[in-house]
């Protein structure tokens, strides 16, 4: 039970270090912009990762399900940074 | 070894029947599994979306509150703090305990309904609706398909904590309410972050 509470309190603690991320209102620069933008995505698949170990304790059902799930988080988060970082688009209307 | 820890974690009145409650947690993963890819092709094509427009999409953002999107978070982690302390209360035979806690994530869902019809009234009074640029559209879809979740783990939970009445207790039935709540949990974790903090 101690050990859940912990998770909560680093989980908590992460999602203000993203509130601090995405507090800048005004434009930012390109340079911090892709800064926040990884930042948050490595952060969301920290959160992410814990959610599912911690709480879901995927791990407990099976070995292949905790792969499974880290592949799918992985494949996600490294996937949107791809986009990001080579900007990829939908093709313009 | 997968049966027999799943079997050791069951309270006395359920030992009897480890391999129906493993099949029924490996169905409920199916499902979660299948939520997860779902939703990860909306976060792909909005990423898309984001990359062909990123002015407009960047302007847009900056009329949403990062106040209520953190506060919906934290919201939800607490929520899935106490659906997990439920699940552990449950395996525990601490039936009062797992009551009060599937409560308390009850009631915690019920403030972030409130909460997320509150931006939404406030972003409508403001003129921003779904027709008003691409942010906007994926904004409310997102929430809104998300929500739907929500909605759905209210009646997950609610049958969990009727069975947890019962003289014969069924505790696995929170387990998969339990699974799935942290599941709606973790996909707002990323429309958060994809909303509210990337730019």
């Amino acid at each position: 039970m101690t050990q859940l509470r912990n998770v909560w309190l680093v989980l908590c603690g992460i999602t203000l270090l993203s509130w601090w991320l995405g507090s800048e209102h005004s434009a930012p620069s390109t340079q911090a912009a892709a800064l926040i933008t990884y930042g948050a995505l490595l952060i969301t698949g920290v959160k992410v990762r814990l959610i599912v170990v911690k709480f879901m304790e995927a791990h407990q059902q099976s070995k292949r399900l905790q792969l499974a799930m880290d592949a799918w988080l992985l494949a996600l988060v490294v996937g949107l940074a791809a986009i990001y970082a080579f900007k990829v688009s939908m093709p313009p209307v | 070894m997968i049966e027999v820890t799943a079997a050791a974690a069951l309270p006395s009145t359920q030992r009897a029947q480890p391999d129906a409650f493993a099949e029924r947690l490996s169905g409920a993963w199916a499902f979660i599994a299948f939520e997860c890819v779902t939703f990860s092709a909306y976060f792909v094509i909005y990423m898309l979306y984001r990359m062909r427009d990123p002015e407009t999409f960047a302007r847009a953002q900056t009329h949403l509150s990062p106040t209520f999107g953190v506060a919906n978070t934290l919201i939800l982690l607490t929520s899935s703090w106490q659906v997990a302390r439920s699940v552990h209360s449950a395996r525990a035979e601490r039936y009062s305990d797992a009551q009060r806690q599937g409560a308390f994530t009850l009631a915690l869902g019920v403030v972030f309904v409130v909460s997320k019809l509150s931006e939404w009234s406030l972003e409508l009074s403001r003129g921003y609706t779904f027709g008003t640029n691409d942010f906007f559209a994926f904004y409310f879809f997102l929430t809104g398909i998300h929500i739907v979740h929500v909605l759905v783990g209210f009646a997950f939970m609610i049958a969990a904590m009727t069975k947890l009445r019962t003289e014969e207790r069924h505790p696995q039935t929170m387990e998969v309410a339990g699974i799935y709540w942290h599941m709606v949990d973790l996909l707002w974790v990323i429309i958060f972050a994809l909303l509210y903090v990337v730019r």
